[in-house]
């Protein structure tokens, strides 16, 4: 039936005001055709404390003092990888868009409050060191020996923005980017990234956000670049979305490998040489696809690529079932976080396919460690990786 | 008993990652998205098989502490929050559609099975079946509509989805597991009939006699294709005589009534929502014709709606529960009556009256059950949940619509604890009688959802 429905949500305003617009009609647990419920959480827990809606109950109860802050609370607002399904399947048109922001701002009120848990709580100590910059404890790497060894100016129209996964834990997947950016005669650098805040911003531990983000900036403009690229979905999603919250005058532009590689195809000027005749299945990132709507850049640019058989696993695009490894949960629940990728390998072997693409080196590392704990066979890997093991020309 | 060693015991019996005495579960467990106030719970558990539930019951009983089964949570009239504190039983994880008998056209399923999920099952194994499945949200269980009386998706043309039970697997308050309809006999959970039917005590009892397990519930044919045939109707007392003509042509899948302020257009108009059906376009042409004639004989008419606005009502389930929003404030709750076809101009009236004194946008509307039968006619209340105040009104409308319905010779459907207390003020004393006897007899600790239904 019809009715008047207004929501003007101004996050930074009033997400308090507006939480409790949540009825917890149950929508948020489920896959598009209701077959499984597809919420990550609501899925290993399932007390209805811990579905979306549960959630955002829960935080009315914490905004209203009907309950208190405590570390069980906690957990229940930490146990949640944002993965985003809930704002794809919520019904409630434009309130649906805020329900991650009010986890995440729920987030910060536990890190205010004392009760953001510990392991969650070294991300921002590792990021907030000086020596480090990172949420994996790795000494700072400035990037100049890269900078050396591929040749790159100080000054350039792209930065290629790494991001932390890419150079502490998947230096293949960064360096076979920076070969591919060499390659397209691209005129990049790289700068003395510091994280993009992905890791803190996701657990409420946003204090120094705006600093980081300042800083990685002025680096950026330092180099006089006007875009920047990145391989990294999480860091894609943090600058094109979270970003301007703190620096709204920036007309840097924002590019993943994978934007750039299919307008290469589309313009005709990337032809590949060799064939890969394998039968692969894209896994979406949820910081690619849910959080940024980006689905059919990545299969287009797998179905340009010669010997290619690309096969959808049944929970697809919006409808995907998460890694496991965002939101924090990787960090504070790893064990879990590793069921949820096992999850999604079982139903990647449904397919048949022998191979995993996927745009987001966060998720190839959890698909990958789950690949390995439960021996699932499968090799993974970047699409920028498939295409660094290909011949190609790019004119 | 102390509470301490109750959870210890409950864990012995269900993984303790299934029970808790957690503040915020039971925080979330004492209120459902209606307009009760919270109540206490005590402990929430979730089991995964019979035995369990079992035992569970069989301790409740011992120690004398009440026990609330639950299925989807959204019936709104809060009546699986306990009145006296206790365990409360969230059925979901017991979730295995068991059988689906084509031939027969049933389901066998476990008692958390939801709708959305049974429904996905047919869609994709059985795609010329069809569930009877309700106009809430797909996280409601089939089991939990039934056994409220639900109505819903072919409720029209079949009834509604209380009568659709073929057969039930109870644990009652002894302990024991009992077999209702013709699975106490026979391997086919195909029919209640032909014994004694002792299924209707466990329909619109709330959960007081006993914790269903298993139901069959009846499927019925998928057509191949289905449309809407809407008409708006200015004049409310032309209604029945209407409906009564639909449903004698036997065109109908379902009807719904639609009578809103909101949007503007629709104030002052019924908004009249037919399903149609068929194996052919021709068919469904047919129908329409029957449709449009039967309405400009009731001084009404045929209107054509948007593509989008005909996909709102096509989808299964519909998004009735976007009513929630109205007062941008996640609340609403309504008063479902089962009335008489001659009733429907009365309680459009009522509905009006009522929510306009109470300062809520009037939005009402009815769900045809049974071939003209009864309808389920429904006076909806928005609420602010964030405002205690708004919340008390909607209570109070809710309430003068419940006495308002009784007057009229409607019955509320589903009501809360108010509501069912007025039912029982004017219930036959021998009903009553009957109905306390029984109760006492199955559940003489009564441990079984404790203060609903309750004869004084």
């Amino acid at each position: 039936m019809g009715g008047e429905i207004i929501i003007s949500a101004n996050l930074e305003k009033d997400w308090k005001d507006i939480v409790h617009r949540c009825f917890r009609c149950g929508y948020c647990k489920f896959t598009a055709d209701y077959s499984d419920f597809n919420c990550p959480s609501y899925k290993k827990y399932r007390f209805e404390t811990f579905s979306t809606g549960g959630r955002m109950w829960t935080i009315y109860g914490l905004i209203s003092g009907e309950i208190p802050w405590n570390d069980q609370v906690a957990n229940v607002i930490y146990a949640c990888s944002t993965c985003g399904n809930c704002m794809e399947h919520c019904k409630f048109d434009k309130f649906k868009d805020f329900l991650v922001d009010f986890i995440e701002a729920a987030r910060e009120e536990a890190y205010n409050q004392g009760y953001c848990p510990n392991k969650q709580k070294a991300l921002l100590e590792r990021i907030e060191n000086l020596e480090m910059y990172n949420p994996y404890g790795e000494k700072n790497s400035e990037n100049d020996a890269l900078k050396k060894e591929y040749d790159l100016p100080d000054e350039a129209e792209w930065v290629y923005f790494i991001g932390c996964t890419s150079n502490y834990r998947q230096k293949e997947l960064r360096d076979a980017t920076l070969r591919f950016l060499k390659k397209a005669n691209i005129n990049f650098t790289l700068i003395d990234e510091h994280c993009c805040c992905s890791p803190i911003l996701r657990t409420g531990q946003t204090k120094n956000v705006k600093e980081f983000v300042n800083y990685n900036l002025m680096k950026i403009r330092e180099t006089g670049a006007s875009k920047v690229i990145t391989s990294c979905a999480g860091c894609y999603r943090t600058m094109k979305s979270d970003w301007t919250k703190y620096d709204n005058s920036t007309d840097i532009e924002i590019l993943h490998t994978i934007e750039l590689i299919d307008g290469l195809i589309k313009e005709g000027k990337l032809n590949f040489k060799s064939e890969l005749n394998q039968k692969v299945t894209y896994h979406d990132p949820c910081h690619l696809g849910r959080h940024m709507k980006i689905y059919e850049v990545p299969r287009n640019i797998l179905k340009n690529i010669p010997g290619i058989d690309l096969v959808e696993m049944e929970r697809n695009r919006g409808n995907s079932w998460c890694c496991g490894a965002g939101g924090g949960v990787k960090i504070g629940y790893p064990e879990w976080s590793l069921e949820i990728s096992k999850e999604r390998l079982e139903e990647a072997k449904n397919t048949n396919a022998s191979l995993i693409a996927s745009a987001c080196p966060f998720c190839r590392t959890n698909l990958n460690d789950a690949n390995r704990e439960f021996e699932m066979n499968f090799e993974i890997l970047d699409i920028i990786e498939i295409i660094d093991n290909l011949d190609y020309e790019i004119n | 008993m102390q509470n301490d060693l109750i959870l210890g015991k409950l864990e012995e019996i269900i993984e303790p990652s299934f029970v808790s005495n957690r503040m915020e579960d039971l925080y979330i467990y004492s209120q459902d998205p209606g307009a009760s106030l919270p109540r206490k719970v005590d402990y929430v558990v979730m089991p995964e098989t019979v035995e369990q539930v079992q035992e569970v019951v069989k301790l409740a009983n011992k120690e004398k502490i009440p026990i609330i089964p639950m299925g989807g949570g959204l019936t709104l009239s809060g009546l699986v929050i306990p009145l006296k504190g206790g365990i409360v039983m969230d059925m979901k994880r017991m979730n295995k559609i068991i059988d689906i008998n084509s031939q027969n056209r049933y389901a066998l399923i476990e008692a958390g099975v939801t709708s959305g999920q049974l429904l996905a099952y047919l869609n994709k194994n059985h795609p010329d079946l069809q569930p009877p499945i309700p106009d809430a949200p797909p996280s409601v269980t089939i089991a939990g509509n039934a056994l409220i009386h639900g109505s819903g998706y072919l409720s029209q043309k079949y009834g509604d989805h209380g009568a659709m039970i073929n057969g039930l697997e109870v644990i009652l308050p002894d302990g024991e597991v009992y077999k209702f309809g013709s699975c106490a006999i026979s391997d086919y959970w195909f029919t209640r009939g032909p014994i004694p039917d002792l299924i209707g005590l466990f329909i619109s009892s709330f959960g007081t006699m006993g914790i269903v397990t298993k139901l069959s519930i009846k499927l019925f044919p998928k057509p191949k294709m289905r449309d809407i045939v809407f008409g708006l109707c200015k004049d409310p007392n032309n209604l029945p005589e209407l409906i009564t003509k639909i449903t004698h042509r036997e065109v109908a899948e379902d009807i719904l009534l639609g009578i809103q302020d909101k949007p503007d257009w629709m104030k002052g108009y019924t908004f009249i929502i037919v399903y149609i059906t068929g194996e052919s376009e021709e068919e469904l042409n047919n129908k329409t014709k029957i449709l449009k004639a039967l309405y400009r004989k009731a001084n009404s008419r045929y209107m054509k709606v948007p593509k989008h606005i005909e996909d709102v009502f096509l989808e299964k389930p519909q998004f009735a529960a976007k009513a929630a929003d109205f007062r941008k404030g996640g609340g609403f709750e309504y008063v479902g009556a089962f009335i008489p076809l001659q009733l429907i101009p009365k309680l459009i009236q009522i509905g009006t009256d009522i929510s306009l004194k109470h300062g809520i946008v009037p939005t009402l509307g009815a769900r045809l059950i049974g071939q003209g039968h009864s309808a389920m006619f429904f006076i909806s209340y928005s609420f602010n949940r964030a405002d205690p105040k708004d919340m008390e009104n909607a209570r109070d409308a809710l309430h003068e619509t419940n006495k308002a319905v009784l007057e009229v010779g409607g019955i509320p459907w589903k009501a809360e604890i108010e509501g069912q207390q007025l039912i029982l003020e004017k219930m036959d004393p021998n009903y009553k009688k009957l109905l306390k006897a029984i109760k006492n007899l199955i559940d003489p600790n009564g441990i079984m959802n404790p203060g609903n239904w309750e004869v004084k």
